[in-house]
């Protein structure tokens, strides 16, 4: 085994690490190191070809690989190391990690980790669609690595399952490329992606969208004949006598994403079942001191540039914690209330001002969000619109926080 | 008044806007919360224009296809025929990022550019 | 002329495989032919993946007598050709007063088999076994195995490949004729001769048996559906956990087993359908499915899910039989040296080496003796697993080649030349079914999302295959319709 030692090891390189590393360094620490399983760096970002990111971060609308070349641009500046086609297999909670790559087995030991490996795509098993098991059935990205890195038609006459941005994408891709969308079915009664992203991507090219609808069955023993589509009732059961078998050859997945994080609890952090990433605190620190999770792993965000933004605090962080300044306490907790499926960071100080992130339960429009105690409201704003697709930030001041034990976030009809 | 609704699709805010009007004049715009969903609107109930985002095969290079974009926004109902001359484009590797595919696409004065660099192999 | 076997086996499954492997063992010219893409497509990769200690089985019959001798051999032959074989045991759980007498009656059809080690055990007993699992009493069976059902049957027929059989996969018989000396098939890859034909068809053996002029045998086809849960669930439970039979002769009941890989597989129902290929799943079992396994082991939830599946038995006996149906291995009394395997369901997995042997055997009474092989070898090197390897071990075999530190598919572990060797498997199977079923790519939580392209990115390296030759499990798979114009 080849043994190494860094100051902060960032695991994983696409949008969250090359973010986390390079605040590690410009936060002063000397000796980063990015761990990257793919052979490139940017991750998923490389096959992400449409525009829609930077808005943020560079106030221009980039493609996924203009984004991801800013920051690997800015990785070379800073003569950050990284290591490609290299795989953790292994994180422990005394800070070592092990890789495997071609140039061999490596054990890095490090003052500080920073946990920036993404999230994967939920696949028909896990959500249980009956029938066959032909082929033609793909998760959209495995789809938009095949066509937009390959150049592989993945058939001609496709149905869509679940309305995420990835599959409203997918669904415009597949329609300049010249194969037919036939409809995109999404269970929930208001779709899962962004409305912009429904407006050009489905409305741009007459793309029928279904809404409380899914798939039941999948037919054709080799490779996708049709598949059936019903309406579902409140509880997402398919209402008998709605069905309608739809021909096509394709069946594309776009039904959620999870985050990767299967190292983290290998290594023993405590993981929010909600968000199913780490438990985190306002340096976005886990449950194991010196070990921080950002981007993706921690949470499905909406837009990349918030995954980099959040990954600049972690990678500060893991470099503070690696040149050994002491940590505030963290006694505030923080609690999704009425309405709200969850609220990032979990934990607190009262030392600074702090950027909560947060997603709403469903749809509303004209809410008031509110922010508390428990007894005193610290902070009220007004809504027009919410959606569970679009992530919440509310900044809270030091002084807001001042004398807080915790912070319970609700949504109230404003009227 | 009759009026239409749009969503903003600069940013991922996804503005609902409404437009008043009375034949081809905007009499009102609400709605929006930057100018840059005042302008897209404005556009959009004249003349709608989209960015368009592909790739082209690479020839040479250490991937197979480099992503390109037009350079900027050209009219939405020509999107099929820009997809049909792209089609027909092939890049040599090494290319940059900026680099074009094609130039001038079907006279609208917007060039397909690469989103990618693509190293020689 | 056509190529003529001296013996030749209809089916790749795992007890057409053992058979082909066996005769190898003899100097006799073998052949086998399997209608799809690779071996171990039917039935025999579709199963709880166990070898069976032989308590079901009633006593007397050829069942019970080749599931003993097979679960005996079963241990060295997985030895010899590398396949996981773990003898996890196996708990019969009793939930209810009622269902005490049952574990009873199947400890003493076991002893009267023959079976080792049976043993009833209470309330404590089970808790210690299985901390999880709740039950009043127990029938505990601490020889029952797991095996990889896929690695075994593709094991055999390499091993078989080896010594000097012909694996003719995606080559379907269609019409057998009688010859003055044996037989005559027709496939869709030619014809060929057989002195002795071995039918080994599975779901379609009444039709291979029909083909030959043999009428009378029905196949019943009767699907079972699972349920596959991720590894992190895997420390659950121990070893297997069966229930008390239901009283219908559907199958064993709703289990959980754990596979040779670190997963626990749920299931399988029993319902007859029409088509001996119909492997759906259907929203209805796969409810009942979960709901019956979660009162087992209520630590699991529907997330814990990352696939569904479903296998058909080859049944003999109609959905209102009284008594189950024995195998039937005989030579057909119609047409001398014609071999039928009827009705091999389970337990067919655990006793394909005894069968084999029992084939072998009828093989040389009508050749009147066979002559040995003297250059058999029955070992095949097992297969790597970077996965369950020392970190030093893993080191080591990375200096050796570099490709082992590659990691392809991300949520099993697996290498890019564990990849490679799979692409380049002695059958030449080339679908992304041979490459997962062999080096078990593509089979973790994320079913492939990930390694998908990887793997066809090899594909591509190692075999420059057309596009339309690009398929999951054979022709009529194909991946793509296409690909871009102008791509290297």
């Amino acid at each position: 085994m080849i043994r190494k030692t860094v100051d902060v090891a960032v695991v994983g390189g696409g949008p969250a690490g090359l973010s986390a590393a390079l605040s590690a360094k410009k936060n002063g620490a000397a000796n980063v190191l990015i761990i990257e399983r793919g052979e490139n760096l940017g991750g998923i970002l490389n096959q992400c070809i449409h525009e829609g990111f930077g808005l943020e971060s560079f106030g221009v609308a980039l493609s996924g690989p203009e984004y991801m070349q800013r920051f690997i641009d800015d990785v070379e500046k800073h003569r950050i190391p990284y290591m490609l086609d290299s795989m953790v297999l292994e994180v422990s909670a005394d800070k070592k990690i092990i890789v495997s790559s071609k140039e061999g087995l490596f054990e890095i030991t490090s003052k500080s980790i920073i946990l920036c490996m993404g999230c994967r795509e939920r696949t028909r098993g896990q959500i249980l669609t009956p029938g066959t098991r032909p082929a033609g059935v793909y998760t959209a990205g495995a789809a938009q690595n095949f066509i937009n890195l390959k150049g592989y038609r993945i058939g001609e006459k496709a149905v869509i399952l679940g309305s995420g941005d990835i599959g409203l994408i997918m669904a415009r891709r597949l329609t300049l490329e010249g194969s037919k969308v036939l409809a995109v079915a999404e269970i929930l009664p208001y779709s899962s992606g962004l409305p912009r992203n429904m407006a050009q991507c489905l409305d741009d090219y007459g793309i029928p969208l279904y809404l409380s609808h899914t798939v039941t069955e999948i037919h054709g023993k080799k490779r996708v004949e049709a598949v059936t589509l019903a309406q579902v009732d409140e509880r997402f059961k398919p209402i008998a006598g709605t069905e309608k078998k739809i021909e096509c050859d394709t069946l594309l997945l776009s039904v959620g994403l999870v985050p990767e994080n299967e190292l983290t609890r290998k290594a023993g952090i405590l993981i929010d079942e909600q968000t199913a990433g780490a438990v985190v605190d306002e340096d976005l620190q886990t449950s194991i001191p010196g070990i921080f999770a950002c981007g993706n792993v921690l949470h499905v965000h909406d837009v990349v540039d918030y995954v980099s933004l959040e990954a600049e605090r972690a990678g500060r962080s893991a470099a503070e914690y690696a040149q050994g300044k002491e940590k505030k306490p963290q006694t505030i907790k923080t609690t999704p209330g009425e309405g709200i499926r969850y609220v990032l960071p979990h934990q607190l100080s009262a030392d600074s001002d702090v950027k909560l992130s947060m997603r709403v339960m469903a749809p509303a429009r004209n809410v008031k969000l509110i922010l508390s105690d428990g007894d005193r409201v610290i902070k009220t704003l007004m809504k027009t619109r919410v959606n569970p697709a679009e992530m919440i930030q509310v900044t809270l001041k030091k002084n807001e926080l001042a004398g807080c034990k915790k912070i319970i976030v609700m949504l109230q009809n404003a009227k | 008044m009759p009026n239409k609704k749009y969503v903003c699709i600069i940013c991922p805010n996804s503005c609902e806007i409404d437009v008043e009007y009375s034949g081809k004049n905007i009499t009102k715009i609400s709605g929006q919360t930057c100018k840059k969903g005042e302008e897209y609107t404005r556009k959009e109930f004249t003349s709608p224009e989209r960015g368009l985002t592909t790739s082209v095969p690479v020839h040479g290079g250490t991937i197979p296809l480099v992503s390109v974009k037009t350079s900027k926004t050209i009219p939405k109902e020509l999107i099929k025929d820009a997809m049909a001359e792209i089609s027909a484009a092939r890049m040599n590797a090494p290319v940059k990022i900026g680099d074009p595919a094609i130039k001038n696409i079907l006279g609208t004065g917007v060039d397909i550019v690469a989103t990618k660099n693509v190293p020689k192999k | 002329m056509e190529t003529r076997f001296d013996a030749a086996v209809i089916g790749g499954g795992v007890v057409g495989c053992a058979i082909a492997r066996e005769l190898t063992k003899y100097k006799l010219k073998t052949g086998l032919f399997e209608k799809e893409c690779d071996v171990a497509v039917g039935t025999s990769g579709r199963n709880s993946g166990v070898s069976h200690a032989g308590f079901y089985v009633p006593a007397g019959t050829f069942k019970a007598k080749l599931n003993i001798v097979g679960h005996e051999l079963m241990p060295s032959l997985c030895k010899e050709l590398g396949v996981p074989y773990i003898a996890v045991g196996k708990i019969v759980t009793a939930k209810e007063e009622d269902e005490r007498e049952y574990l009873y009656k199947l400890k003493e059809t076991g002893e009267k088999n023959g079976c080792k080690k049976l043993r009833i055990i209470d309330q404590k007993e089970i808790k210690r076994l299985e901390p999880n699992i709740n039950g009043i009493e127990a029938l505990h069976s601490p020889t029952t195995a797991i095996l990889d059902p896929f690695l075994l049957t593709i094991s055999l027929a390499e091993n078989a490949l080896r010594n000097g059989a012909c694996i003719h996969l995606n080559t379907e018989v269609k019409r057998i004729e009688q010859s003055s000396d044996g037989f005559t098939l027709e496939t869709n890859n030619g014809k060929y001769a057989a002195g002795i034909l071995i039918n080994s068809a599975g779901l379609y053996a009444d039709k291979i048996a029909a083909m030959a002029g043999i009428t009378g045998y029905e196949i019943h086809p009767c699907r079972g559906e699972y349920h596959l849960l991720d590894k992190n669930k895997r420390n659950l439970i121990n070893g297997a956990v069966y229930p008390v039979p239901p009283k219908e002769l559907g199958g064993l009941g709703i289990h959980l087993t754990p596979t040779t890989d670190g997963n626990i597989m749920l299931g399988p129902s029993a319902e007859y359908i029409p088509e001996p290929d119909d492997t759906a799943n259907t929203s209805e079992v796969m409810d009942k499915l979960f709901k019956e396994s979660y009162e087992f082991l209520p630590k699991i939830t529907r997330k814990d899910i990352i696939k569904s599946f479903s296998g058909i038995r080859p049944k003999l006996i109609t959905p209102g039989s009284k008594s189950p149906a024995d195998f039937i291995i005989e030579e057909s009394r119609k047409i001398p040296g014609f071999i039928n395997l009827i009705g091999i369901e389970s337990p067919g997995l655990t006793g394909a080496p005894a069968i084999a042997k029992k084939v072998a055997e009828m093989i040389s009474k009508i050749r009147g003796g066979l002559v040995e092989n003297p250059s058999f070898d029955p070992t095949e090197k097992p297969k790597i697993r970077f996965a369950e390897l020392s970190n030093r071990e893993k080191s080591e075999l990375i200096k050796k080649d570099p490709d082992y530190g590659i990691v392809v598919c991300r949520c099993q572990s697996v290498t890019k030349k564990e990849v490679i060797d799979a692409l380049n498997n002695p059958l030449c199977a080339r679908s992304i079914y041979s490459v997962s079923k062999r080096c078990r790519a593509t089979l973790g939580r994320c079913q492939g999302g990930f390694c998908l392209p990887k793997i066809i990115e090899n594909l591509e390296e190692q075999h420059h295959p057309q596009t339309s030759d690009i398929n999951y499990a054979g022709k009529g798979s194909e991946l793509f319709t296409g690909k871009k114009e102008g791509i290297e």
